[in-house]
């Protein structure tokens, strides 16, 4: 490198640095012409892509949907929410998941809105538009279907290993040696995001101790974690482990990037246990698999336990905020509108989710598998509880360590004992 | 022994000419160090040559092919997709960013460096000590009250807010080695230029710059290669796909690609191009920076 | 051996104490004209000082507060301190840290040490190699770790087809706690062993070439020589190398993130990663700032004792033997 040439990079490089502030200046001015719905990135963004593009027909101010990866979704949403560039309206799970923004004033109250537009507010199923209130403010609008947590199986593995799907408890216990014996995986778990393994605890918890045990701990008490359901439900998690349930190769499956979904749909595993949204991802990944071999169950009954085996955990569902600050409050309330639309909740179903409208049980008729439609429906519908997914409802600051201990419970890191202890002491 | 006076015995050069090497002289070759060559050969080339084949792979037959078969139906499909996703623009973007933190660590070291090594201020003292003390310290661990700054200043989400740390932690390494450079003009050059009647600023441009241009190139080599390595800045910084850079795009590809491990792998190799064009270019540059990194 | 003396900060910018070879009357005239003012240091200083001692300072302030992102900090007092001296994550991560430090020294420092010294020789193929091995250099440390996440994936990986043919079934390397860690130590040690090896390698390269043919008349062996003059004539890379190797180990901050997102469990929970963890997925940035600061006090530690123990200060005498 000659010094004239660097000289002359320096200079140059000078006068793109300009440039590069001024663009920085620049995004932020943007940013106040278009408005910004964020959106967590997935497959099912197509129905809010098709939402606002009929927005942006009627609208003068253009909606822009900027899709975040899911890892990084919370955190990147808190940075900018913490500046100036915050969404103008953005996707979250309602109630623990704003109340930071709503401690801080951050947030538009829906409440007038509702109150203005009552076929907008009896679209809605009222718990689950319950679950988008903090203190009795409704801050956020179900964008999403219910998002109950499934046991889905793979039926052509079944019908190979000769097997049926899981009643009971020992039923489940069989399924595993029978499925290890065949040299399948019997549960696909994606052990490098821990918040699915949440789900096998969550459902433990539930079905030996019932929706009291959590209950306590919501509200504070982390002595709730010492409830001999959480042990119990500890030791049944270490004990499926040990049985060889998830294989041995889990601990750095991802599900984020697809790698669960993708051993079931294969058929290297049997069995995974995940949210309803499940059925949407191998619509769109692997559709034949979906339509024709994609089985699905209830969370069997654990012997001895106290909970209703009709119980139901989960995300009731998701919800779009408005920040306070928004440039455009009123175009982003129009916006909010479009999610109880007739093309909205035909787009959802037909993407496999079931929405959370009081229609819905119609609506569901359309969906490209209607049995399996119905069968969430109903099962979200009768279930007496519905338990919100634990690291939503905790706060982070609990909800971050907690999901790493049922990690480490998984991996034999720690034993049901520790990890009692460990929580309590949160 | 003087710093001034005293020419250290190598030259300003990083890359001195070939010299005897005593095994040379040698008529048996050292196998042992082949071999330990080949074998650290295997430990780079394996994984870089797997990297390579996988971008040519389908994604379908990833698993079942193996590795290092080369693919028995090979695509080009996995490059369109991955230049598709806009993987350009977050180069670009990188670019940009890169650019900016060499011209202004180039530019802030330089003179600092000069105003060290010559002038005869105190204080002058104390800056560098306090630019020392910054060798140690972790960029990382400055984050959240960077983000605080950048935030205050009104510049989340711009280029802007990654270029400002990334060239001020990168300064302290420069300024060492900048320092060393400068030391190594002698003293009767500066006389030279003073009996000449020429100022600080034609000293520093006639004299300095160019006798410190192993230095400079080092500097330039070191800040470019922290700003395109950066992840932690962009990561807490900026949150928008236009501003993204290759660091995080590629990090947000893992999770678009899902389980399409050729599709991600072709992304790395794509946003490895322009250093290697840059490698191919300046080879000789790029190494003796890099050895000076060390060296000076 | 260059000009690594001329690096002490106790140098810095005075006037040489050395005798100008010029008559000191005519040199003291001369020494007025054409000298900086400190005002050259000025850019330099301020804009290090706002962007990198100042968020020194905040980072020790933030230290004392309870901060979400949202808001204005509180003031907590030490009570960040005191979480921080009792948390077993963080007494775990420290360790963590430590063993990766000393680990990665163990594993980079005679890779990197001897293939220099063979890249310095004048080998045949040399040049072919040396080219190769630079090429890691090109990558970014997020793009090698998304390289070896995926190459070390048990499923959808070359593991998944290595793994059966070799007997071993699924190999799931990132999931179990010691071959995470051991994964770690291996990716940093491939993306770094090529830097240590140019420094090595231009270290080497001042080695005269007469030291070795004195030790050849004396009837020394390769070994013999490896040991009595390569070392010995390198030991101030060796101290810039680990240095570097040193400060480096405390900020593997993205390999850790893609590799293992700190797991399984905490078991590759380094400090950085802990404080990436607290602040940006806990939100609890002020105890984070407590890690942070505590990362910038080992880190300054390290470097102050490691350069004033292994030898800046020693430097002079070996260049005068020479």
């Amino acid at each position: 490198m000659t010094t004239p040439r660097v000289a002359a990079a320096g200079a140059s490089v000078l006068a793109l640095l300009t440039a590069t502030a001024c663009g920085g200046g620049g995004g932020g001015a943007a940013a106040d012409e278009d408005m910004h719905v964020w959106m967590y990135q997935d497959t099912l963004v197509v129905v809010q892509e098709a939402a606002v593009e009929r927005f942006n027909e009627e609208s003068d101010v253009q909606a822009v949907i900027d899709e975040v990866p899911g890892d990084n979704y919370e955190e990147r949403l808190r940075t900018a929410m913490g500046s100036s560039e915050q969404p103008d309206v953005f996707f979250n799970w309602g109630a623990g998941s704003i109340q930071p923004y709503v401690e801080q004033d951050m947030l538009m109250p829906l409440d007038d809105l509702l109150a203005e537009d009552t076929e907008l507010a009896d679209a809605f199923i009222p718990s689950i538009l319950e679950a988008g209130e903090v203190d009795g403010v409704q801050y956020g609008i179900p964008l999403r279907g219910t998002q109950p947590v499934i046991l889905f199986y793979n039926e052509a593995v079944f019908e190979d290993v000769g097997v049926e799907p899981p009643q009971t408890w020992e039923d489940i216990l069989d399924l595993v040696d029978a499925f290890d014996e065949a040299g399948v995986t019997p549960f696909a778990l994606a052990g490098a995001d821990p918040w699915t393994e949440q789900m096998w605890l969550q459902y433990l918890v539930d079905r030996i101790g019932g929706p009291e045990v959590f209950q306590r701990i919501h509200e504070g008490d982390m002595e709730g974690w010492r409830d001999p359901a959480v042990l119990e439900a500890a030791e049944t998690v270490r004990d499926l482990v040990e049985r060889g349930a998830f294989g041995d190769a889990y601990a750095s499956v991802s599900y984020t990037e697809g790698g669960a979904s993708t051993l079931l749909s294969e058929g290297r595993a049997a069995m995974h246990l995940m949210g309803s949204w499940e059925y949407s991802t191998h619509l769109d990944q692997d559709r034949d698999f979906a339509e024709d071999d994609l089985g699905y169950t209830v969370f069997p009954p654990v012997p001895g336990g106290e909970g209703d085996p009709a119980n139901v955990v989960g995300n009731p569902t998701n919800f779009f905020s408005v920040t306070a600050d928004t440039a455009h409050p009123d175009q982003a309330q129009e916006f909010l509108r479009y999610t109880s639309q007739e093309e909205y909740v035909a787009d959802m179903v037909a993407n496999g989710e079931v929405p959370t409208t009081t229609n819905a049980e119609e609506a569901v008729a359309d969906s490209p598998n209607p049995e399996f439609a119905t069968f969430q429906y109903e099962m979200v519908r009768d279930a007496p509880h519905f338990q919100l997914s634990w690291d939503q409802a905790l706060p982070p600051e609990t909800a971050t360590p907690m999901v790493t201990e049922i990690e480490s419970l998984f991996n034999g890191q720690s034993t049901p004992e520790q990890f009692v202890d460990a929580l309590a002491a949160l | 022994m003087s710093t001034t006076t005293t020419r250290p015995r190598g030259t300003a050069s990083a890359v001195r000419p070939r010299r005897s090497w005593p095994n040379g002289s040698r008529r048996r070759p050292n196998l042992l160090a082949g071999a330990g060559s080949l074998l650290w050969l295997a430990v780079v080339g394996v994984p870089l040559y797997a990297l390579l084949v996988a971008t040519f792979q389908r994604s379908e037959n990833y698993t079942s092919e193996g590795p290092l078969a080369p693919p028995s139906d090979p695509t080009l499909d996995n490059y369109a997709t991955a230049i598709e996703n806009g993987l350009l623009g977050f180069v670009l973007n990188t670019a940009v960013v890169t650019l900016a933190v060499v011209a202004i660590v180039v530019a802030l070291s330089a003179t600092a460096g000069y105003a060290v090594v010559r002038s005869r201020t105190r204080w002058t003292h104390g800056v560098f000590r306090a630019f020392l003390l910054g060798l140690a310290i972790p960029s990382q661990a400055v984050i959240i009250p960077v983000y605080l700054i950048i935030v205050e200043m009104g510049l989340y989400d711009s280029l802007t807010a990654i270029v400002l740390p990334t060239a001020a932690f990168a300064l302290p390494v420069c300024m060492l080695i900048l320092v060393g450079s400068m030391r190594d003009i002698s003293e009767e050059l500066y006389e030279a230029m003073a009996l000449d009647g020429a100022g600080s600023v034609r000293t520093f441009l006639q004299l300095v710059v160019p006798l410190s241009r192993p230095g400079l190139s080092t500097v330039a080599v070191y800040s470019a290669l922290q700003a395109w390595n950066g992840f932690l800045f962009p990561l807490i910084l900026t949150q928008s796909h236009d501003k993204r850079l290759i660091t995080m795009g590629l990090f947000e590809f893992q999770g678009e690609y899902r389980v399409d491990v050729p599709g991600l792998l072709t992304a790395v190799v794509l946003s490895t191009v322009p250093l290697f064009i840059v490698y191919l270019v300046a080879r000789r540059s790029l190494v003796a920076g890099l050895m000076g990194v060390g060296g000076k | 051996m260059r000009a690594l003396p001329q690096n002490r900060p106790a140098r810095s910018g005075s006037a040489p104490a050395a005798p100008a070879p010029s008559s000191p009357r005519r040199a003291r005239s001369v020494r007025q004209v054409g000298r900086p003012g400190g005002a050259w240091a000025l850019p330099a200083l301020l804009y290090f000082g706002m962007f990198a001692a100042l968020p020194m300072v905040l980072v020790a302030y933030l230290s004392l507060t309870s901060w979400g992102g949202l808001g204005s900090p509180r003031f907590v007092g030490l009570e960040n301190w005191s979480r921080l001296a009792g948390d077993p994550v963080m007494h775990n991560a420290v360790w963590l840290s430590l063993v990766l430090t000393v680990l990665n020294w163990i594993v980079q420092t005679p890779i990197a040490l001897l293939l220099g010294v063979w890249a310095a020789g004048p080998q045949r193929n040399r040049a072919v190699l040396s080219a190769i091995f630079f090429l890691p250099l090109l990558l970014s440390s997020a793009a090698i770790a998304i390289i070896w996440r995926a190459m070390l994936d048990p499923n959808f990986g070359p593991l998944a087809w290595l793994g059966p043919r070799l007997g071993l079934g699924s190999v799931d390397v990132l999931g179990g706690s010691t071959s995470a860690f051991a994964a770690i130590v291996f990716v940093t040690a491939w993306q770094f062993i090529p830097l240590h090896m140019l420094l090595y390698q231009g270290g080497a390269r001042q080695i005269p070439a007469s030291l070795y043919e004195a030790a050849r008349i004396d009837g020394a062996g390769m070994l013999s020589s490896f040991w009595h003059i390569t070392l010995p004539q390198l030991r101030h890379t060796i101290t810039t190398s680990s240095v570097l190797m040193v400060v480096g180990s405390l900020t593997y901050f993205d390999t850790v993130l893609i590799l293992t997102g700190g797991g399984p469990g905490t078991d590759t929970t380094i400090v950085p990663f802990l404080m990436y963890r607290a602040g940006f997925r806990s939100w609890e940035l002020g105890y984070a700032s407590a890690i942070a600061f505590t990362l910038v006090v080992v880190a300054t530690v390290i470097a102050l004792l490691l350069v004033r123990f292994t030898g800046f200060g020693t430097m002079r005498s070996t260049r005068e033997g020479m």
